[in-house]
């Protein structure tokens, strides 16, 4: 049984909220537990499926939530799971005849065929339609939870109503999640509750003291560790339907902490010269909604909690104007520019630049020419234009206080081999090979993730 | 000549397929010290590889969101932060 925590970082989990959480503690206490390193990106999509593929996103070519197709301006794809073509945990496992259940993991959408039972996740865009693989478990699941909750509404500025439809949601989630523990007709289930990752970034100022923008005593100050005492209660409830036989795992796919700022990294690049419009609209607005002058243009960006840059480059670009001999220089040059912008005073800032092909050793589909983190991922990237200044305090699409975090969350416990010890350097790259492994399955040499060492030896363990 | 083999209820189907015994003795050696436990599990994961392969292309071209659809995912993305 894989617990999926969206967005649960050790700073919580292990050390603020300690003594608050008893049940992921007792398991902590007779398991294994530590730090989960993420992915480059560490963002849901595509960690999730980087953990149960044990495969790069670069082999995966997932590099975020939207693509651009091929090397054209505007045209872009939004990650969805007919665009998954490596083989997940489940996927290996019905290979050898054994049956799975996953709930909400991303992308889930649209319903793809496997040994078991699959319910959409956060990326299924109305429950209206179909969201499950058997399409008859949609009945099911509906009875079962009472009208199900993929996603919440976030662009609110009502944290009232947001945070009464995130415990809908997630205890909605958690009947049906409950309903097939209980059935017990799978040897692999898993679910990812992506509240977490909501309440993290609706609410993180009001609970963070280190935020810029905290408040002592403010209103919401306890939601955060309001929710996860609540989540906590679910997985007791969870864990006293499972017999001892089941190996039990909690990871998150990312951490979370506060965000510092963002930087319109389209206003820089044309502050820098390297980006050009033939007209824009008044005010704030989208990068699509500019007139670019591609003809002029080096490079422009993407936004979000890592920027992408592509340059426009000849013989590639519809417009491209770099030419290719011209291509590592122009990117060396602008690795150099952006390690070197500083926050607003002038101080300076973390910020690092990877080419794609550095940090995988395959990079398929639409990949980025850079991939851009600011400030070790204190700040966020905007991709909009006409802002007053490139500075933002804030995120410029909605209420986001928090970020997102290299290290997540991993705790083991095998019913029937209790240890109790701290694990490190686990990464999520592993689960996956881990779980096969775990499960007497073949695990194919090729992945980029190998099984947990100590998980693996603790399962060699004679039982109690 | 192709076998149908039900094991455990309706849902966990196999098939035997034949090939040349030569063959199944190298990739038995071949497996030897890799991840794959059986020689079965090898030839799953190396035709599921080709078959991937070669409906890339085709799934790649699907569009499993209509344009509806596609603007209301974008919309909630941009409001949760992941595009802008």
């Amino acid at each position: 049984m894989l617990m999926g925590l969206d967005c649960a970082p050790p700073a919580i989990i292990f050390d603020r909220m300690k003594g608050d959480l008893p049940n992921l503690e007792a398991m902590m206490g007779t398991g294994l537990y530590g730090p989960l390193r993420s992915t480059i990106p560490p963002i849901t999509i595509p960690a999730w499926l980087v953990m149960m593929s044990g495969r790069s996103p670069g082999r995966l070519g997932l590099y975020g939530f939207r693509h651009r197709t091929k090397f054209s301006y505007d045209d872009m794809w939004i990650a969805n799971s007919t665009r998954m073509h490596a083989p997940t945990v489940w996927d290996l496992l019905g290979d050898e005849g054994m049956r799975s259940v996953i709930i909400g993991v991303p992308p889930s959408y649209p319903p793809k065929e496997m040994n078991g039972v699959s319910v959409g996740c956060f990326i299924t865009p109305t429950t209206e339609g179909e969201y499950t693989y058997p399409p008859e478990a949609k009945a099911e699941v509906e009875r079962v939870s009472g009208g199900y909750i993929t996603d919440i509404e976030f662009r609110t500025d009502d944290r009232d109503k947001l945070l009464r439809e995130l415990y809908k949601m997630t205890d909605r989630r958690a009947k049906v999640v409950r309903h097939y523990a209980e059935k017990g007709d799978w040897d692999f289930m898993m679910f990812v509750e992506i509240g977490l990752d909501r309440i993290n970034h609706a609410f993180w100022k009001f609970y963070d003291t280190q935020h810029h923008l905290y408040e002592p005593g403010n209103r919401y100050e306890d939601a955060i560790p309001d929710y996860y005492r609540h989540l906590d209660g679910i997985v007791g409830e969870l864990l006293e339907i499972l017999d001892d036989d089941t190996l039990l795992l909690a990871t998150s796919d990312h951490g979370a902490k506060g965000m510092r700022g963002a930087l319109c990294i389209n206003q820089w690049l044309e502050e820098e010269g390297l980006l050009k419009f033939k007209s824009k609209p008044e005010g704030i607005s989208k990068f699509e909604q500019c007139e670019v002058d591609w003809e002029n243009t080096t490079a422009w960006g993407w936004g979000g909690y890592y920027a992408r840059i592509f340059l426009n480059v000849e013989g590639r670009e519809p417009k491209g104007i770099v030419p290719q001999s011209d291509y590592e220089r122009v990117r060396d040059d602008l690795i150099a520019r952006i390690e070197a912008i500083p926050d607003m005073d002038g101080r300076p800032l973390d910020n690092f630049v990877l080419k794609p092909e550095q940090v995988y050793k395959v990079t398929n589909g639409d990949y980025p020419d850079l991939m851009v983190f600011l400030d070790d991922l204190y700040w966020r990237a905007a991709g909009t234009v006409g802002h007053p200044d490139k500075y933002l305090r804030e995120n410029d699409t909605g209420p986001d206080d928090a970020v997102h975090d290299w290290n997540g969350i991993i705790i083991y416990k095998d019913p029937k081999r209790p240890a109790g010890r701290p694990l490190t350097g686990a990464k999520l790259i592993d689960i996956a090979p881990t779980i096969l492994k775990l499960m007497g399955a073949s695990v194919p040499p090729d992945l980029d993730g190998s099984p947990i060492q100590p998980i693996i030896d603790l399962s060699n363990e004679v039982s109690e | 000549m192709e076998n149908l083999v039900t094991l455990m209820g309706d849902e966990k189907k196999f098939t035997s397929v034949s090939i040349p015994v030569p063959l199944f003795k190298k990739v038995e050696e071949r497996i030897r010290g890799t991840g794959f436990t059986s020689v079965s599990s090898y030839v799953t994961y190396v035709l599921r590889e080709i078959i991937a392969e070669e409906e890339k292309q085709e799934d790649d071209d699907q569009q499993p969101f209509s344009k509806e659809d596609e603007e209301r995912v974008k919309d909630r993305l941009r409001a949760l932060g992941y595009i802008d």
